[in-house]
């Protein structure tokens, strides 16, 4: 990616997000005082599901651009700097996959 | 041992902290904290999908005192990045680069943070 439009990918999905990722950890810890058929019932939100699957791909969008940026400044040996994004890009793409198959034939 | 003249980049040992460079880590590691959190969260949904008495167990896991201590700080962390990162957005629009601005808005993240941490945490788990 060319280095402007990482950075301007970069905020758009920190304001994407804040209010996702709120959302659900909040929703969350109020699921943690509940039992799990409620749990169940938050989840077979249509409505939540989309959030929550687009929460993980955004997420792991933002996180692997700043991880690349730390990756940058820590990491001098380029073929390791280069292994660790790769393996970053393909937790990226595997782990919402996981998601969006979780909760839309599993849950 | 390279016997140079020139003076030496930041030193961490003698490095004097300022405010500026203390929230600049801090963002960066409560991002990676965050990441971390995701992840809790990605395992919260497989659990969840393995049916009910796996999920009891894993909600007794994050209700004990290890298990809450983590949430809060999770809580936190995210809270933080958040406002570091609403700063870090004025500073990309423009605004709040003169060095008293930036230390205000600094310590207001830091007290924010913790306050609101605190009513997070008392909102989402019906104290109030």
């Amino acid at each position: 990616m060319i280095e402007t439009r990482k950075w301007i990918f970069h905020r758009i999905s920190a304001i994407i997000l804040a209010p996702l990722y709120v959302w659900l950890f909040f929703s969350l810890i109020l699921l943690s005082t509940k039992n799990y058929p409620e749990a169940i019932l938050f989840f077979t939100n249509p409505l939540f599901k989309i959030l929550t699957i687009m929460l993980f791909f955004v997420g792991f969008f933002h996180a692997r651009i700043s991880l690349g940026e730390i990756f940058e400044d820590y990491i001098h040996n380029r073929k390791i700097k280069d292994v660790a994004n790769i393996l970053v890009l393909i937790s990226s793409i595997i782990i919402p996959v996981i998601i969006l198959i979780l909760l839309i034939y599993k849950i | 041992m390279i016997d140079s003249k020139n003076p030496l980049s930041p030193h961490l040992q003698i490095y004097k902290w300022q405010i500026s460079s203390l929230l600049s880590i801090t963002h960066r590691i409560s991002g990676v904290i965050n990441l971390v959190a995701l992840i809790l969260i990605f395992f919260w949904l497989i659990v969840l999908s393995f049916g009910e008495t796996n999920y009891e167990l894993f909600l007794l896991t994050i209700n004990s005192f290890f298990g809450k201590f983590i949430l809060i700080g999770f809580t936190w962390s995210m809270i933080f990045h958040l406002l570091s990162g609403i700063r870090h957005l004025a500073w990309d629009l423009g605004y709040g680069f003169e060095i008293k601005t930036a230390n205000i808005s600094g310590i207001i993240v830091i007290v924010l943070s913790l306050m609101l941490t605190v009513i997070f945490w008392l909102l989402a788990r019906g104290f109030i």
